[in-house]
């Protein structure tokens, strides 16, 4: 039948197979730059395979704000990941999900994640565009599964019609969707804050205190909060008493080595501001908490970073003053880039 | 529209023969097809046992000829769950494959998330079905085996539960498994061959490395999952192959 039908259209419209792509019109589709910043790496995700288009990006961008990927219609991606607070969730310590479950963990930031190598706070996502798997298919997020997306998907005919206008082949399948919620992420990047307009030469200048924290920074942080991502992508225990509420193993839950346990991904500093609460079960509210833990809240444990260890005493952490403290917080907020948080290409409305 | 139908009649056009290929798995123990729940069975830790489920996942299936030519089945067509509860699972249906006389068979078991892992995901919803993917990460389980289980010389059973899958990008647990056909596959125009397959479970237990129940019978994320996953990379074979 097929083989019919395909000889009836060719001999209609009277040309060769060679000469298809001079026939065929193709949608409009525009495709969208994905710019590196100068002062950035070179990105983790391969642009080429899924290069982002102005519809598939349009559609990334629907599904990322649309409560059908969960099972009560209501919980999507964007609940947890609000723009005004760099995409983290800011009135939960951990995240919420469908009929008011509570999740283990803090809802991360997303920006930058074309730079990122693996996602989540354990690495459990080895890739961008099988992350949100997890959050669509986890009980206490969005409790649906993928198959169910796809078929309440397909039920809808603007869904229809942006599939078919963002992808040659026109699908609402798995594939599909997954490409166009990593073209609406890839795209998500922030690099314009203070710090990067002053990395990038572009006229800007720290303040006296700016100046101090940064100095502080670079000598105590910046050996896990590295380069301008402000972090090494490894994950590391950083001395946080066990939640027995949690017990979240972290890391050891995506390898099963009992030397990664207690060990979590470190997380980027940038809108650190805006991000809080902070650690992976949000446990602490505000940037001083955090620093009040690393001078001196630390628990030991036999995963414990070495690089907390003292070479000649027993003592574990970073010691830091007040002022320093404070200094250093002033240049983490050198860090916040509102251009990102009040990018209108992806707020929900 | 257009633009689909003329590709089609491309393919058509290039005067290929092709043919289709029955790909029957039988898991079997002792050279008899398991009986779930109600069949019984020793390893060689005398731990006697009965398999509630039994799942694995095939994928990127290749056709090698005697010179090493190989036909690559669609990747993106190529991932299935063999599920032991559901016979039509069992048996592949295999399209428009290139004719030639192939010698070897190659697939994998699980998913090569190595490659770009887009190529796969219109398995996602099946996977999901299947229970095949673990919720709390983006990973796909390979192999499940669960059962009961009773120690030598004991009356109590205990359930044992093994999950094999890749962890993240620390660990990959996709093996690939290439077997000798026990005859030669042709493959001419619009002819339907068969090629069954063998799976030894007992195997899954005791081959390259062996597997004692009574000292780990709950295997998930864990250390033990490469010597379980190197096993079951050992336990196909090739029975028959019927042009």
């Amino acid at each position: 039948m097929i083989r019919y039908a395909g000889y009836v259209i060719m001999i209609l419209i009277g040309v060769s197979c060679s000469s298809d792509k001079d026939t065929y019109v193709p949608i409009e589709n525009a495709k969208l730059d994905f710019v590196v910043p100068e002062n950035f790496p070179e990105p983790s995700y391969d642009i080429t395979l899924n290069p982002p288009t102005e519809k598939g990006f349009e559609l990334g961008k629907k599904l990322f704000y649309d409560g059908r990927l969960s099972s009560d219609g209501v919980i999507s991606c964007g609940f947890c990941h609000l723009q005004d607070f760099a995409f983290t969730h800011h009135t939960h310590i951990v995240s919420h999900g469908v009929d008011g479950a509570l999740g283990t963990r803090n809802a991360q930031p997303l920006h930058n994640l074309a730079f990122m190598k693996e996602f989540t706070w354990d690495g459990a996502a080895a890739h961008l565009d099988l992350q949100p798997i997890i959050p669509i298919t986890a009980e206490v997020e969005m409790n649906e599964t993928v198959g169910g997306v796809l078929k309440k998907l397909e039920e809808r005919p603007e869904y229809v019609k942006l599939f078919a206008e963002a992808f040659e082949d026109q699908q609402i399948n798995a594939e599909n969707m997954f490409r166009a919620l990593s073209q609406f992420m890839i795209l998500m990047i922030s690099a314009n804050s203070k710090y990067d307009k002053i990395e990038r030469n572009e006229g800007s200048v720290f303040t006296e205190t700016e100046a101090a924290g940064f100095e502080l920074f670079k000598s105590k942080c910046a050996s896990c909060h590295t380069g301008t991502l402000f972090t090494d992508q490894s994950y590391r225990n950083n001395g946080l008493s066990v939640d027995p509420e949690y017990n979240d193993i972290g890391r050891k839950r995506v390898t099963g080595l009992s030397e990664d346990i207690y060990k979590f991904k470190v997380p980027t500093l940038r809108n650190i501001e805006l991000t809080f609460p902070y650690m992976h079960d949000g446990r602490y509210k505000t940037l001083n908490d955090v620093l009040d833990h690393y001078a001196n809240g630390m628990v030991e444990s036999e995963t414990l970073d070495p690089i907390f260890r003292n070479a000649t005493t027993t003592d574990i952490g970073i010691p830091l003053t007040e002022g320093e403290k404070e200094q250093i917080i002033s240049f983490l907020k050198t860090l916040t880039d509102d251009d990102y948080i009040n990018d209108n290409r992806f707020s929900e409305f | 529209m257009i633009a689909v139908l003329a590709i089609i009649s491309c393919k058509e056009d290039d005067n290929t023969i092709v043919g289709a290929v029955n790909l029957n798995f039988s898991n079997t123990i002792n050279d008899e097809p398991i009986v779930l729940n109600t069949g019984s069975y020793t390893n060689q830790s005398n731990e006697t046992y009965t398999i509630s489920e039994l799942k694995y996942i095939v994928s990127n299936i290749v056709l090698i000829k005697e010179n090493g030519d190989e036909f690559k089945y669609p990747v993106s067509e190529s991932f299935f769950v063999i599920n032991e509860e559901v016979s039509e699972s069992k048996g592949l249906n295999l399209t428009n494959i290139s004719s030639g006389e192939y010698t070897k068979i190659k697939f994998g078991i699980g998913v090569d998330q190595s490659k770009y892992p887009l190529e796969g995901a219109n398995f996602v919803p099946t996977a999901e079905e299947n229970g095949m993917i673990w919720s709390w990460s983006s990973g796909y389980k390979f192999i499940k085996f669960e059962g009961s289980f009773t120690l030598e010389g004991e009356t109590t059973t205990e359930d044992f539960l093994l999950h094999i899958g890749s962890h993240g990008e620390a660990l990959d647990n996709y093996k690939e498994v290439t077997i000798d056909l026990s005859s030669t596959l042709t493959i001419e125009d619009d002819t339907t061959s068969t090629i069954s397959i063998q799976a030894d479970v007992a195997k899954i237990f005791d081959s390259i490395n062996t597997h004692s129940l009574e000292i780990q019978k709950d295997v998930q994320v864990d250390p033990t999952s490469p010597l379980l996953a190197e096993n079951v990379s050992t336990m196909f074979s090739v029975t028959n192959v019927s042009n």
